[in-house]
């Protein structure tokens, strides 16, 4: 930890999340207004003393807006990442440990899901499932399984053939213990890294669902649905956008420099 | 002997010295401060003159090649002294003149000539280019010039060599370019980083001739870095050793190796193996064997249906083939033989890592294949392995990796694990508190001494070693060869030893066998090394190593320095 905040990626990465995990925790409480509430004699008003970052146009408050969304929005993409993770490096770590045929019969259906693009395919999943924040999560998850299982296969199989491996093997260990005390351990640091990483693009693919209206329904305050909502006014009020735009864009920041950070902090040739 | 050069005392020292190191020091500044890499270095080279300098892993000899070239990282700083070639001084060189001035003047050659090597280039235009940049001739001329220097360094067909690749030619070939780059420009100097290292033994032994031939005909001066004290008598007519950044002894070699005065010279050269020091106990006077394998063979890439149905030609790989071997009750059996001639290979299907063919009996019983070796077998059977940083699992403390096999078999009761534990760091000479360390903690010797207690904690049989010298510096060495040898008297446990290292196999075992190709083409007893009716490989083996002086003044060296 201490020498992820050594570096300057990695500082402003912790600064950032939490910030954005003090907001999605006490976000609601803090919030001046209620994000529901209708103000028509301010209708897409620039920031003010009394509206701190502006109004939509239906001159809702959009800071209380913004903060009301972190819980909703950060959820879906920390519960879609660990959900893909999980599952991914289950199926990752099942391949690189059996290896042989049930290896190459997984990674090749996992290399056929792999092909399509990544957003295409959730969207693709969201119209088998229907619309909503379940739905959508759910299909982020499916989207990110096949990526991770790559990641936690080729990681297993980095530490599999390492000399304590084999020691344990020659050791006539079980292969439960040689996989969860000598295999899983080691190949940990890369499945962390990419999980964080991942946390960013899940946001994101959530926000991009959001906008298209495949996401979260109205009136919830989900920062991509933020957007979408108020696009039509974005000549009148550009802070109806800017707002839940950028607090887009500093989550997924912040987790991305994080990730970077923590894969320098885990990758022992770019310490000294 | 006879092919050493002898600097003719009062003829060539009136000249300057091609290389003058004078009082250098060099630091690096890193987070935690400066950090002294070469402290007070002097060295002098004259035209003609073979230095070599020695020392361990870390001990700077690298850092002053790359000085004397002035490629530097850029964390590096001169804090004092001068190099000097030829009377120039280096470090005030710009960046232009230093880029004409290597390849031209200052020549180097590298451990591994595969990575020194551009892999996309034909070896005769790389060679041809060295001569264009340096010597201006047109790539005409230098293609002509580049098989010549070729033919010089006793490559067969250079003008085939010269259209390949370098994944077209071997180990020994592609270093044999290497060095015909190097002598190309006819630079003052030429440094040598340990250029044999990377190849099997036979080659490096070729490549040795090829440079004391050369050095005789171009009388260039060399620097020869290198760990191993054995090869230097063979080439060198001055050593330095150096230790810790700075230079402990240096001198005529004949002086410095027959008298050494610096304490860690000594520690050096008393650690080289000597077959006539024999460690090995007294063999064993059964005759009945503990271990026998027999017609074990081992194939790699066994090709599938759809394999076969393709290429009717697929055939599996053979790793070893045919091999019987038999060890007696505490006995050691040496196996020697090049890389991929097989002997890792065995020593893993020992250990149930490979699937085998044939027939391994133990202690009475016979297993027909690996899936039959139970709990017993292996627990009688142990292996160490050759690299320390990765024999040991970096998450777990040593006291919870030496416990494991005590759990594991039941060896002592729960309550009793922690004091074993201490029981077995003591008897590999580790302190006890290690046991709360991690692996990165520890150097790699006291890695080796873990993995070995962590063997014998099986209380077994049968230890299997493959290769657990080969990654420590010679000091090292001698010592965990020495515990491995106390810990056998011990336990009583046989003892299969897989190595390259021919001095240090006649110390320890009682037989050897020797691998070629995945074939066993000769076993003997350890006193018949010298005898005639050896195998020709395992005669130009042994011919290949030279035996190193004794340090002691009294004996002389051995028959084979020849």
């Amino acid at each position: 930890m201490r020498k992820i905040l050594k570096s300057p990626t990695g500082l402003i990465g912790t600064v950032l999340l939490a910030i954005v995990f003090f907001v999605t925790v006490f976000g609601p409480w803090v919030a001046p207004y209620d994000p529901q509430a209708f103000d028509p004699i301010n209708r897409l008003a620039g920031p003010s003393l009394q509206h701190w970052l502006g109004t939509d146009q239906y001159g809702r408050d959009l800071f209380s807006r913004m903060l009301n969304g972190a819980p909703s929005t950060v959820a879906f993409g920390l519960g879609a990442t660990l959900l893909g993770v999980g599952v991914g490096s289950i199926i990752g770590v099942i391949a690189g440990v059996a290896g042989g045929r049930t290896d190459s019969i997984i990674m090749r259906i996992l290399d056929g899901m792999l092909a399509m693009p990544e957003l295409l395919f959730t969207l693709l999943i969201v119209t088998f499932l229907g619309g909503g924040t379940t739905q959508a999560m759910l299909a982020v998850a499916v989207t990110f399984t096949p990526g991770m299982a790559r990641i936690a296969r080729s990681s297993v199989l980095s530490v599999r053939t390492r000399e304590y491996v084999l020691a344990a093997q020659a050791r006539g260990e079980s292969q439960s213990w040689i996989v969860g005390r000598e295999v899983l351990p080691n190949a940990l640091g890369p499945i962390i890294v990419e999980a964080t990483i991942r946390v960013s693009f899940a946001i994101m693919i959530g926000a991009t669902l959001g906008f298209l209206g495949l996401g979260a329904q109205p009136p919830s305050t989900e920062w991509g649905l933020m957007v979408a909502e108020s696009r039509q006014f974005m000549f009148r009020n550009p802070w109806c956008v800017a707002v839940p735009g950028l607090a887009i864009a500093i989550t997924a920041m912040g987790f991305n420099l994080f990730g970077d950070a923590l894969r320098d902090a885990f990758d022992p040739k770019r310490s000294h | 002997m006879s092919n050493r050069i002898r600097t003719d005392d009062a003829g060539s020292k009136i000249e300057r010295p091609v290389l003058d190191v004078s009082h250098y020091s060099m630091l690096y500044d890193t987070e935690a401060g400066p950090v002294t890499a070469l402290d007070d270095v002097s060295l002098k080279i004259w035209r003609g003159e073979t230095h070599a300098l020695v020392g361990e892993s870390g001990s700077g000899k690298s850092t002053l090649a790359w000085a004397i070239t002035r490629y530097m990282a850029d964390n590096a700083r001169d804090t004092n002294g001068a190099i000097l070639l030829s009377g120039e001084d280096m470090i005030g060189k710009s960046r232009w003149d230093l880029e004409a001035l290597r390849g031209k003047r200052i020549a180097m050659v590298f451990q591994d000539p595969s990575s020194s090597l551009n892999p996309s280039m034909r070896l005769g235009d790389q060679l041809a280019e060295v001569l264009v940049r340096h010597r201006g001739m047109t790539w005409d001329q230098a293609r002509t010039e580049g098989e010549a220097a070729l033919d010089r360094t006793g490559i067969a067909k250079p003008k085939e060599m010269m259209q390949r690749y370098p994944h077209e030619a071997s180990g020994g070939e592609k270093q044999r370019v290497v060095i015909a780059m190097a002598f190309a420009c006819n630079p003052e100097l030429i440094i040598f980083d340990e250029p044999t290292t990377a190849l099997d033994i036979l080659t490096a032994n070729q490549i040795l001739d090829l440079f004391v031939r050369l050095r005789e005909e171009t009388g260039v001066a060399a620097l020869y870095i290198t760990h191993d004290l054995g090869l230097v008598a063979r080439i060198a007519s001055t050593v330095s050793v150096i230790h810790k950044g700075s230079i402990v002894e240096r001198g005529d070699l004949s002086k410095v190796f027959a008298a050494p005065e610096h304490p860690y010279t000594r520690k050096l050269l008393a650690a080289l193996p000597r077959p006539e020091d024999r460690l090995a106990l007294p063999a064993p006077e059964t005759d009945a064997p503990l271990f026998e394998a027999r017609d074990v063979g081992v194939k790699y890439n066994t090709p599938g249906w759809l394999t076969r149905i393709l290429d009717s030609n697929a055939a599996p790989l053979w790793g070893a083939r045919h091999i019987s071997l038999d060890v007696r009750p505490g006995e050691l059996l040496g196996i020697v033989g090049e890389s991929g001639s097989g002997k890792s290979t065995i020593a893993k299907a020992a250990t149930g890592l490979n699937p085998y063919e044939g027939e391994i009996r133990f202690d009475g019983r016979t297993f027909p294949s690996r899936d039959d070796f139970d709990r017993q077998y292996r627990r009688e059977v142990q292996i160490v392995f050759q690299h320390p940083d990765a024999s040991l699992n970096p998450r777990e403390t040593i006291g919870g990796i030496l416990s494991r096999p005590l759990k594991l078999y039941g060896l002592v009761s729960r309550g009793r694990v922690a004091a074993r534990v201490r029981e077995l760091l003591e008897m590999v000479l580790l302190p006890a508190d290690y046991a709360n360390r991690y692996p990165h903690q520890l150097s790699g010797g006291e890695k080796q001494r873990v993995a070995i207690a962590r063997a014998f904690a099986a209380e077994p049989k049968l230890v299997i070693c493959d290769e657990i010298t080969a990654a420590l510096d010679v000091s090292v060495q001698a010592a965990v060869a020495r515990l491995l040898v106390n810990l056998q008297k011990r336990s009583g446990a046989a003892c299969i030893f897989i190595t390259h290292d021919l001095n240090l196999i006649r110390q320890l075992a009682h037989r050897i066998v020797v691998f070629q190709r995945g074939a066993l083409v000769d076993a003997f007893d350890v006193a018949d090394a010298g005898t005639p009716d050896r195998h020709p490989y395992t005669r130009a083996l042994l011919d290949a190593v030279p035996v190193p002086h004794s340090v002691d003044l009294s004996a002389d060296p051995m028959e084979s320095l020849t």
